[in-house]
């Protein structure tokens, strides 16, 4: 029987159920294939690991690294691509070589070494879901790994500088998103109508950077232009993680209820406003109606000037 | 500036030259499996646009490459090193092999040289400079062997801990030596999965896909190493061996157009 699997990893905002690409990689293949997952997410206190997420827990395993989870899944028979060829099996893996390849650089930079968005979303969303004073240094290590990730596959030695491979990765990054594209069309995932390994590593990559809201966003743009990628991500979102999705929808619509609330009271308090004038100018001692100085008057303006009076 | 942008249009849509060079380094002493193949992959690519060019064997040839990878082609006036960057200059010259291609099989294309490189050459290099039977009977001793003591020893030093954090920064740090030829297997099997029973990748005519596999297959089997592991992973897949023997046969046997030593 299978043993309780227990996966800890960085939770989710923006209406995704990780903002971590990995995790959100083990999730989707999790869903897909129909493994049981438990899902631990890491917060602010002193349980659980940190390192090397995510982490897959079972009674005498474990194990770490997307591409070893997976392999382990379907070795306990959770495997989502029963139903692919040779041939399509071997294009999964050329797919994601690309992806590491080429979109991982440009992701990593965005989300980690843009400063703008360092500073302002990444680190304080991390810093939150980690305890002090851990939260002072672990963002700031996961930060550098990024930048030297980067620096060492794509820089040239022996100065690597970060400004000369910006441009490029940003240029092969959006490459890789018109081939993704290209080659998804307007079917719903990568083989046919079941989705498999592939369709969990593009949704992982892909779906951070469509979802969170950055200050710097010129990838995001591109990938919003992509209406088919768009499409895929939303379309997972929707059939796949429903809970999730409603766990946030209430929460969604809860704010829409709040601000509904607000407007109804708003308009409360001005209709009580106006009754209370209304009252007010009726309590008022009458004084008497003032003779108006008659005005040579058509018979239309009379009778407007007679309805004027009539209403308080 | 008008004259500058005009010969630089005119450098572009010159014809190749006779006297194109590919620069790499020693073949005899010096040079190690990773760059040999890379290199192979760019002679088998020109050899296939039918573009002469000369192979010239220089032990500096990794600190003359304008981005310290070797092989580098110096073409006229200008100088273009490794295989993407040479097949886009190839490209602009008016010569491709991918054109005939439609957008997903560009993509299939792209994707596969990328499973090469994430791969079969990364496994390369930690073979060659992270197994440390490799590195003390062959790497070592190649690598610094143009130069006097003890510049080659530092020289070797140095190369082998930029390699080493590369591969930790890409999560290869820990990874065994019969983890990384599982990898070599599971590229190989996708390799062939994909060439089937086709002459080339996509079908009848050869593109860089096909140079690029060649380069790196061929000097898999025929480089000498510790132990033949590797080679022997290789050898699992008939038709990628029936590959590499049809692209030497046909483009470098054929009336002398290559030599392969």
């Amino acid at each position: 029987m299978a043993a309780p699997l227990e996966l800890s990893c960085w939770g989710g905002g923006w209406g995704l159920p990780s903002v971590h690409s990995e995790s959100l990689v083990v999730m989707a293949y999790a869903k897909f294939s129909g493994a049981p997952l438990k899902v631990n997410v890491i917060d602010n206190t002193w349980r659980g690991s940190r390192g090397d997420v995510p982490i897959l827990t079972t009674e005498d395993n474990i194990v770490s690294h997307p591409a070893k989870i997976l392999n382990f899944l379907r070795k306990q028979k959770y495997n989502a691509d029963y139903e692919l060829s040779a041939k399509q099996g071997a294009d999964t893996l050329a797919y994601i070589a690309l992806l590491e390849e080429k979109l991982l650089p440009a992701v990593l930079h965005t989300f980690w070494v843009e400063s703008d968005n360092y500073f302002t979303v990444t680190k304080p969303w991390f810093a939150s879901r980690i305890p002090f004073p851990l939260s002072l240094i672990l963002p700031g290590k996961m930060s550098r790994g990024a930048l030297n990730r980067i620096l060492l596959t794509r820089g040239e030695p022996p100065l690597y500088r970060v400004q000369e491979v910006e441009a490029q990765i940003y240029r092969d990054a959006k490459e890789c998103l018109n081939l993704l594209s290209n080659r998804l069309g307007t079917s719903q995932f990568f083989f046919g109508d079941t989705p498999s390994t592939l369709d969990a590593y593009v949704f992982g990559f892909l779906a951070p950077l469509y979802k969170v809201h950055f200050p710097k966003v010129q990838l995001q743009e591109h990938l919003k232009q992509l209406s088919n990628l768009c499409r895929f991500c939303d379309d997972i979102l929707s059939s796949y993680f429903r809970l999730s999705l409603e766990g946030t929808s209430p929460a969604g619509q809860e704010t829409v209820d709040a601000n509904l609330q607000k407007l109804t009271q708003l308009v409360n308090k001005e209709s009580n406003l106006i009754e209370k004038m209304d009252d007010n100018l009726r309590q008022s001692p009458q004084l008497p109606p003032r003779k108006l100085p008659t005005l040579k008057l058509t018979p239309a303006e009379e009778e407007s000037n007679s309805i004027q009076r009539l209403s308080p | 500036c008008q004259v500058v942008k005009e010969t630089y249009l005119e450098q572009s849509t010159e014809p190749w030259p006779e006297n194109a060079t590919l620069y790499q380094q020693l073949k005899g002493e010096q040079i190690l499996l990773s760059d040999n193949a890379a290199s192979l992959a760019v002679q088998a690519f020109l050899q296939m646009c039918n573009l002469p060019v000369k192979v010239v064997c220089r032990a500096n040839a990794e600190y003359m490459s304008p981005s310290g990878k070797v092989p580098f082609i110096h073409v006229g006036n200008q100088v273009v090193s490794e295989l993407g960057p040479i097949v886009q200059f190839v490209k602009a010259k008016g010569h491709s092999l991918s054109d005939g291609l439609d957008e997903v099989q560009k993509a299939e294309m792209k994707a596969y040289m990328e499973l090469v490189n994430n791969m079969l050459l990364t496994a390369e290099l930690y073979l060659q400079w992270c197994d440390e039977a490799t590195v003390g009977e062959i790497t070592h001793a190649r690598y610094g062997s143009p130069y006097p003591w003890p510049l080659n020893h530092i020289l070797a030093y140095q190369k082998q801990w930029e390699v080493k954090r590369k591969m930790k920064a890409i999560g290869w740090g820990n990874k065994t030596l019969d983890q990384v030829l599982e990898d070599v297997d599971q590229c190989c099997q996708a390799l062939s999965q994909r060439l089937g029973t086709q002459p080339y990748f996509f079908n009848k005519q050869p593109t860089e896909l096909d140079a690029l596999v060649f380069g790196h297959l061929y000097t898999i089997l025929t480089t000498q190493l510790t132990n033949d592991e590797l080679s022997e992973k290789v050898k699992n897949y008939s038709n990628l061996l029936a590959f590499c023997r049809r692209i030497e046969q046909h483009y470098f046997e054929d009336g002398g157009k290559g030599r392969l030593s």
